[in-house]
This record gives structure tokens, sequence and C-alpha cells, in this order.
């Protein structure tokens, strides 16, 4: 199962692991096939960390969600370069719709974590790694509540699954 | 920790409000997603005031100023000196359970400590602030414990103590407020009306703004001096299951927004 994310800095296509992590990835298709993640940007970029995305509109406004999707970090899918994850809050079972994609090994993120849960990783990028460098390296500023935003808009035009 | 302040480089210009009022944190290293939480608004949020106002009960205990040092403690007073070194003014009162915050605390986060309840100018109004302990005066046996702690006989007895005996007794303490919280009905925590109305009456305002009871609301209140406003702030826990937690924000303006469910922060 591959994800077709075509931004305005080039396409990123994602395969998904629906054996591993089958509620996150179920949860995942349930966006992409909404048209949630189309116009929604890359908020959250950290050089030689993770790139985060999939939650706001450019204008920052916060599209609305379904329900959570279980933590499901214990499949043995490591939060390796170029792996994609789900983003949550402090409550393990919080991920929705926003996701990251690390831009480094960060084993830290991996079941258990610092947490006992960790961060889900679903799937993994297989084209457009040089698309997910850029973003990776660019500028940020702060803007409004958000710390890490790139300083030059990355918007997620549309995904598609392929 | 100290990672979380990375971006405190950057300040807003023109920032876009007057004052932030928080309370009610209870923070404790035991619920490290509220600190988190709190972390991420000094880093947000509150470097886009000009003041920021701590209005009591932002730590769950303090055991006296000597206790600085400790690792948790550190990490907060490390927060809150950054943000005053941006230039945001911090004031803080104390609310009913870190009432022991002293100078050294103040001056080592750069602020500034408030007698409450206290009349500030903001925005061009004039507005009461207070934690809203003192005004719970059904609770006749929290009032004769107030009374005593806030004592400074009774709270120089208690600083002389080692700070590992005050530590015990604070643990024995919080496990019988807890206690005590399961069999009061909710009506006595809630403030007394009478005391808030006295208050309006006696300091000639008609805006106030306190913590405390954890119930977050604008209420509106005719006094003999006309109608009168009372912002009550939320209290925050981002380790529950449900998270809650949010802040009071005046605008430049005189513009009031009280924000009781901040969204959690979707981070790996």
């Amino acid at each position: 199962m591959k994800v077709l994310l075509n931004t305005n800095h080039g396409d990123i296509t994602l395969e998904l692991d629906a054996e591993k992590a089958p509620q996150t990835v179920e949860n995942f298709l349930a966006y992409v096939n909404s048209g949630h993640y189309d116009g929604t940007i890359f908020h959250r970029v950290i050089d030689g960390f993770m790139i985060q995305g999939g939650g706001y509109e450019a204008s920052l406004k916060q599209k609305p969600t379904r329900d959570p999707v279980e933590n499901e970090a214990s499949n043995g899918l490591k939060n390796a370069h170029y792996s994609v994850a789900m983003a949550r809050t402090s409550d393990p079972h919080s991920a929705t719709a926003q996701f990251f994609i690390n831009v480094n090994d960060n084993e830290f993120l991996d079941y258990p974590g610092s947490d006992g849960w960790g961060y889900c990783v679903f799937g993994k990028v297989v084209d457009g790694i040089d698309v997910v460098d850029a973003i990776g390296s660019m500028k940020t500023k702060p803007k409004s509540m958000f710390t890490d935003m790139p300083a030059e808009e990355v918007v997620i035009e549309k995904a598609e699954v392929i | 920790m100290s990672a979380a302040l990375t971006s405190l480089q950057v300040k807003q210009a023109q920032p876009q409000w007057a004052a932030l009022f928080i309370s009610d944190l209870h923070l404790t290293p035991d619920m490290p997603h509220t600190a988190k939480a709190f972390f991420n608004f000094l880093n947000t949020k509150a470097l886009q005031t000009q003041a920021l106002y701590l209005l009591g009960d932002i730590f769950e205990y303090w055991a006296g100023d000597d206790d600085i040092n400790d690792t948790f403690n550190q990490s907060i007073v490390t927060a809150l000196a950054a943000l005053s070194k941006h230039g945001i003014k911090i004031y803080w009162l104390a609310g009913n359970r870190d009432f022991l915050v002293a100078d050294k605390f103040a001056d080592a986060c750069g602020l500034q400590i408030l007698n409450e309840p206290v009349i500030t100018e903001i925005a061009g109004k004039k507005i009461l602030v207070l934690h809203g302990d003192a005004q719970c005066t059904d609770d006749t046996a929290y009032m004769t414990f107030r009374a005593q702690v806030r004592d400074p006989a009774w709270q120089q007895d208690f600083l002389n103590q080692d700070l590992h005996q005050r530590k015990a007794l604070i643990a024995t303490m919080r496990a019988g407020s807890k206690d005590a919280q399961k069999n009061k009905s909710m009506d006595i925590m809630d403030v007394n009306l009478a005391a808030i109305d006295a208050l309006f009456e006696s300091h000639q305002v008609n805006l106030m703004i306190h913590g405390h009871t954890h119930r977050p609301h604008q209420h509106q209140h005719q006094t003999k001096q006309g109608v009168c406003i009372r912002f009550v702030l939320p209290d925050w826990d981002y380790d529950a299951e449900k998270t809650r937690g949010g802040w009071l924000s005046i605008n430049q303006a005189g513009e009031f927004s009280l924000v009781t469910n901040a969204e959690p922060t979707f981070t790996p």
C-alpha cells in the first residue's frame, strides 16, 4: 500500500505497513481518502530530528479530526531515518491526523520510549527522499504558537493512495 | 527540559497580548506532561505577551526557598528566568499550596511577588487579582487551617525545621487533603458569593480574576457599583486521560479571552 504526498516542494511516496500497524494504517488511509490532508502543511520542521504535519491548514487553522487511534508502537517498527510515524499528545492513545517523518534515527521514540509507549511507526518513505531532506533542512522561524515553522510554506497539495 | 527553550531567542516585536493569566498547574515531578505543557506554554504563548500573571498553586507544594536546587524546581526556575530575560514581566501571587515561595525564588526567576488581593492596571482596565482560596469562607475548617499556615510565626517555625522533615510533613498533609476533599460537597469548595461581592465593593473595581476552584468560567455579578465581571481560571492536567488546561488573555484593546481546554501539543 502506497500513498503519494504531492507537496509544493515535490512528491513524497510513503509505503505503509498494514500488517505491522493495521489500525494506524487504516486510520491514516481514512484521512487520505477523505481529502483531510489536502491543503495541510508541515508546521514543525526540526533539522536532524523530524518533519511534522497533517493537522493544520496554511492559515494555521486546525482541521477537525476523527477519534484517536490506539497506539501500536510495540509492533517492532523503528523510528529509523525516513520512517513515518504518528504524532500524539502526552496521552499514548491520542494520535489522530498529524504524522511525522523521521529525518534521523530516533531510537528514543521507539517503544517503550520514555513513557512506556513510544511513537508508532507505520511506514517509510520509498520515493522523494530528496524532497524530505530539502524540507528537513529548511530555515525555520516561529509563527504564532508554532516554534519550528518552516520559513517557506510546505503544503501537501494532495494526498492519494497509489 | 532546557532544550524546550531554544527558540526563546526570538521575541515578537508587537506582543499579541497585554497580559496572560494562569493558575493551578499544581506542578510536581509526578506529572511530567503537565510540566511539559507549561514549558511549551512559556515557549510559545508567553512569548507573545507583555506580562504573565501566575495566580497561585503553580506548584503542588513548596517546602521553602531552600528547596530551589531540587532538579524539578530548578527546571521551572530556569524556564521562568529565561522568559523574564526576554522582557516579559512576570507576577506571582501565592496559592494555598505554594505560599512559602519567597524572595530567593522570586530573584532567581526574575519575577515580582504580589500580595493578594491586588489591583493591577492592564490595557486601561483596573483588575483585582487573587488566588481565590481566601474567599471559600463556607469551608470553615480550611479557613482555620489557612489562618494558621499564613501566620508568619507558624511559617517561621515550619521553615526552621529540616528540609526533609518539612517534605515529610507536606506529604502527610497532601494525603489528608485528598481524603478531606472527597468528603466535602462541591458547593463548599467554591467561593462564597457574598465574599466576592464584598471584594468588588471594598476595592471599587468591576473586574476580578482568580483561580483555586478549578471551575473556569466568566461570571457576572450585580453589585452596588453595577455589573461586575469575574473570571475563574482553569486548572491544568496534561497527565490525565482527558487533558485540560488553559489561560485568560487580555489584549491591548482590553478584550478578554478565556481558554479552558487548550489543545495539548501533538509531538514526538
